[in-house]
């Protein structure tokens, strides 16, 4: 789509708005920066002094080096990449499926997948923690990514099915209508197709199971704790530890941006160009 | 003479080691593990130190020590209870009073009084703090860990400008709050959220509420518990966030100078003076005309469970942490005050007048009955009718109705 | 000839898609079917965890009690506000945030990766922040509109009744309208450019582009996210629960917030269960609704 608008049109019309937006989602997570450098004193004052008057970085040199952040980070990482794939390499085939084929009881099975996540998790918490147990997934990373992937399948599915959808069938006649076999078709056309919406299942995977914490803390004790089940930790009885809670809450975000800064580019568009003539 | 005498000696020599095998504990198979959960307020402080220590004094026997999340104590509790019904609960844990009941109706606990007996350090522990951790059973459950017990932070400056003294009844508490109320600070910052039950104790249950049957509804409980509304509603002494203020918040508040009152206890000692400095003081809070009072004590103990394999163990590491030396390094670590006596005498982990405030509010410091409707009423009941009635939504009697409803039915 | 090849295609492949299928079936049969179960089973018990013993069937008593609990329907006409508000306000933000990310500038990387960060926080965070920045007496958003001049006096944001549950519902909107600039930038991304262009040809301005071309190819995408986010937001309890725990009073209980309450501060596990069912219903009701009706429509 070419864009004819005068750059002072296109600054009026896309930059500022996005810089108000942009503004909007950030102003939280600043004062949440900006929080986490001041020291412990600064932080109940009226009226409110925005700027720290002595920036410290202690609390989260406390936090990397007193704590287990570090390797809390490492394994909601390693859990959160794992539910990903694990999640896209069963909500692929069944997107595909309730996109292309139409069979008796899909409708009905659509809906039960999504009935799972209609139950608020925490009351399913306990059974599953017995499940868990019994099954000695107990502290596992298999067990967390278990759990974390299981409840984030049924939207993965119906967010991937959508995104066959948008791919016209056309293009897989097309395919087959040039000897491809259904396999082959899925493979060199649609999936290079769909590939925004299979990085966006992905992402969405990833960061449900990186924010998520009741899962990671009933299921999992030390050896496999995640960072938001760390950052619980300093929300004690009688104290709030508000410096290492900001340190860790403005460093948890961080590994989530630069995964989709690389990702994004793979939401480019115009891929279809050119590929069915009408 | 000479042979008796190395006669008497040898037998001395001998007697000695025999003896101590005798009364020693007898040494427990090899390499046994306790399981322990913890919680401190402070994760970046771990009890490794404790553990080393117990360890070397203890061959054979290793310490497996956990840290849960708090979450309200709601994700502990949560946690330790599904762990307990899985089967796969640890063999020792911090546990509040609280919940006493219910472990006691899952029969999950382990009976200690043979053990405390046995134990020398069971003088050090004083008698009222003995006193409110036994079971309901009349058993006891829980060996004391360390506590906290409330009391009434006051603006000593403010206090004095206004020419008043630090309050000790109810009705001077409702002066001070009035004289102090103006400029934009709020006479008594209120805690009407989570946890804030032990603002309203002194005043309602120190006023003559229990929570016998009917306790709640007799004349003077009414009396109290509209006196104490009504600090909110007509004397408009507290702060607009009252109804949901929680200790996070009225600490703040105190901290900035937009209050001149709250209640709390020692565990925010330290960032108060930080704060405030010498300007800040305490005092036991304010007691009924009649002389009675009550403040809550905020319990921690440590408890093994009947489900454990290494009870004897597990035993002696609870009673580790709880004896003298090793209760004070322990209470550095959380931020509370240690239960051994010893370890009180030369505390110097809080500025001295707060430990004063504390050690003087113990005679009328309470725990919340041991009834399993005890946690239901910490966390939904006593909330939610609280901020209505702080909000005019209900009455203040309608309030006092709903408690007496919760435990008797 | 393609007619023919599909109608042959549809006649043959029965089992195929039960094979695509099997995967995501079996996972989520071996991990959740069970925990399901057994919670619909609880919500026809009176079952109270710590007196385990004492468990009965009662069948639907729990669910007489409900009707006669005002609690239960403050909550359900909370919930009610609270998708409602909080779903459509995420997706209109969602929407121009994508329509605007998929314009082409030179800082659209960095914009596009900075949007995702409510999202990434956990909801503990998220409620702490936020509470914080409420504050009365120390908060931030009080001080910043007593300086702008909007405010005389700092406002008990969560602790009216009257403004706590938009207050939070406010958090909310900003932790979730980057999953809808996300998800709807990728259905951006798939349109295909074909279409623009046709509409170029045929002199179609931005806007008529917008709502001819745009909309209607994304149109799927769109109802699928709204259908998951009204799920999600539905049950969401997190939030709510560490900001006001529901209060003040019951101005911020919703159902899933009250049937959490009731399964664990009062271990009144059957009543949290058949709260918890009640809401379950509904959504299972509205999504059925939803899949028959786009289902006739793609049938057409």
């Amino acid at each position: 789509m070419i864009d004819r608008r005068s750059r002072l049109a296109r600054i009026a019309q896309v930059e500022i708005p996005i810089l108000a937006i942009i503004g909007f989602a950030l102003a939280p997570y600043l004062w949440m920066i900006l929080t986490s450098i001041k020291p412990a004193r600064e932080l109940a004052e009226w009226p409110v002094h925005y700027l720290p008057r002595e920036a410290t970085l202690d609390h989260y040199r406390e936090l990397i080096t007193r704590t287990s952040f570090a390797g809390n980070l490492s394994n909601s990482l390693i859990i959160a990449c794992g539910a990903a794939l694990a999640g896209l390499a069963v909500s692929i085939p069944a997107g595909y499926a309730f996109s292309r084929f139409r069979f008796g009881g899909r409708r009905l099975l659509m809906t039960g997948f999504l009935a799972i996540n209609m139950f608020p998790i925490v009351l399913l918490i306990i059974p599953l923690f017995l499940l868990m147990r019994a099954l000695g997934l107990l502290d596992t990373y298999l067990g967390v990514i278990a759990g974390h992937s299981t409840f984030a399948i049924p939207f993965a599915i119906w967010m991937l099915t959508s995104y066959f959808n948008t791919i016209p069938r056309e293009l897989d006649e097309a395919a087959t209508i040039d000897g491809a076999s259904r396999l082959q078709a899925i493979r060199l056309i649609i999936l290079p197709l769909v590939l925004p919406g299979v990085a966006t299942a992905g992402i969405y995977i990833f960061i449900t199971s990186w924010n998520e914490y009741l899962f990671a803390m009933m299921l999992s004790g030390e050896a496999v704790r995640t960072v938001t089940v760390a950052l619980q930790l300093f929300i004690g009885e009688f104290t709030i530890q508000w410096g290492l809670l900001t340190a860790g809450g403005t460093l948890i975000a961080l590994p989530v941006t630069l995964l989709f800064l690389l990702v994004q580019k793979r939401l480019v568009g115009g891929l279809t160009a050119g590929a069915v003539k009408s | 003479m000479r042979r008796r005498d190395l006669l008497k000696g040898a037998c001395a020599l001998g007697a000695a080691p025999l003896a101590n095998s005798l009364l020693a504990r007898p040494a427990l198979a090899a390499d046994t593990t306790v399981r322990w959960w913890y919680h401190f307020d402070n994760p970046q402080n771990s009890p490794a130190e404790l553990v080393a220590r117990f360890e070397s004094q203890n061959p054979g026997i290793k310490v497996q020590a956990e840290p849960i999340p708090w979450g309200g104590g709601n994700d502990y509790q949560t946690r330790l209870f599904a762990a307990l019904v899985a089967g796969n609960g640890p063999d020792c844990a911090m546990v509040r009073l609280s919940w006493a009941a219910r472990f006691q109706q899952m029969k999950a606990l382990e009976p200690l009084d043979t053990a405390l007996a046995a134990w020398p350090g069971r003088a050090d522990i004083s008698d009222d703090i003995w006193k409110i951790n036994a079971g309901p059973d009349g058993k006891r459950y829980y060996l004391p860990l360390q506590y906290v017990v409330v009391y009434l932070y006051y603006r000593a400056d403010l206090v004095e400008a206004a020419g008043l003294k630090p309050p000790t009844g109810f009705e001077e508490f409702r002066n001070v709050a009035k004289a102090l109320t103006k400029d934009g600070i709020s006479g008594y910052g209120m805690r009407g959220g989570a946890g804030g039950f032990d603002h309203w104790g002194p005043f309602a249950l120190g006023g003559g509420a229990s929570f016998e049957k009917g306790g709640m509804l007799t004349e003077k409980a009414l009396a109290a518990n509209r006196r104490f509304v009504d600090l909110a509603r007509q004397d408009k002494v507290v702060p607009a966030s009252a109804p949901t203020d929680s200790f996070r918040q009225i600490v703040d508040a105190f901290k900035a100078g937009r209050t001149a009152m709250t209640i709390h206890h020692v565990g925010s000692a330290k960032e108060i003076v930080d704060a405030l400095g010498d300007k800040v003081s305490a005092v036991p809070v304010p007691r009924a005309p009649d002389g009675k009072g009550w403040t809550y004590f905020g319990d921690e103990s440590n408890a093994v469970f009947a489900a454990s394999k290494v009870k004897e163990a597990a035993f002696r590491w609870i009673s580790f942490l709880s004896t003298g030396e090793n209760n004070a390094d322990l209470n550095k670590l959380t931020g509370q005050l240690p239960v051994a006596s010893s370890a009180r005498a030369n505390w110097t982990g809080h500025p001295k007048r707060f430990v004063d405030a504390s050690s003087a509010s113990l005679p009328i410091a309470g725990s919340l009955p041991d009834h399993p409707k005890t946690p239901d009423f910490i966390a939904r009941v006593w909330p939610a009718n609280m901020q209505r009635a702080l909000l005019g939504e209900i009455s203040s009697d309608d309030m006092m109705k709903a408690i007496e409803q919760l435990y008797h039915g | 000839m393609s007619n023919a090849a599909i109608a042959v295609d549809r006649r043959r492949v029965t089992w195929t898609p039960f094979l695509f299928l099997a995967p995501a079936l079996a996972v989520t049969t071996a991990i959740v079917v069970y925990p399901v179960i057994q919670t619909i089973w609880l919500s026809f018990s009176n079952y109270v965890i710590y007196a385990p013993d004492d468990q009965r069937f009662v069948g639907l008593a729990n669910f007489r009690t409900m009707l006669g609990d005002e609690v239960f329907w403050i909550s359900l006409w909370h919930s009610a506000i609270w998708i409602v508000g909080v779903v459509s306000l995420q997706f209109l933000l969602g929407l121009a945030t994508a329509l605007l990310l998929n314009q082409s500038f030179w800082w659209r990387g960095l914009a596009r990766a900075l949007v995702v960060i409510p999202w990434a926080l956990p909801s503990v965070i998220i409620g702490l922040m936020w509470t914080w920045m409420y504050d009365f007496n120390t908060g931030v958003i009080n001080d910043a509109l007593i300086r702008l001049g909007l405010l005389s006096g700092p406002v008990a944001w969560l602790a009216r009744p009257d403004t706590a549950l938009y207050a939070i519902m406010l958090a909310l909107i900003w932790q979730g309208f980057p999953f809808f600039a996300v998800t709807i930038l990728s259905g951006l991304q798939t349109v295909p450019a074909e279409l623009y262009e046709a509409a170029e040809v045929d002199g179609a301005t931005r806007w008529q582009k917008l709502t001819k071309v745009t909309l209607p190819s994304i149109a799927d995408v769109i109802a699928t996210a709204l259908l998951l986010r009204t799920i999600w937001v539905a049950n969401s309890l997190d939030v709510i629960l560490v900001t006001t725990g529901g209060g003040p009073g019951y101005a911020t209980h919703t159902l899933p917030l009250y049937a959490f309450l009731r399964a664990y501060s009062g271990m009144e596990f059957g009543y949290g269960a058949a709260l918890a069912l009640v809401l379950t219903v509904i959504l299972f009701a509205a999504v059925f609704i939803y899949v028959r009706r786009a289902s006739g429509e793609a049938a057409r």
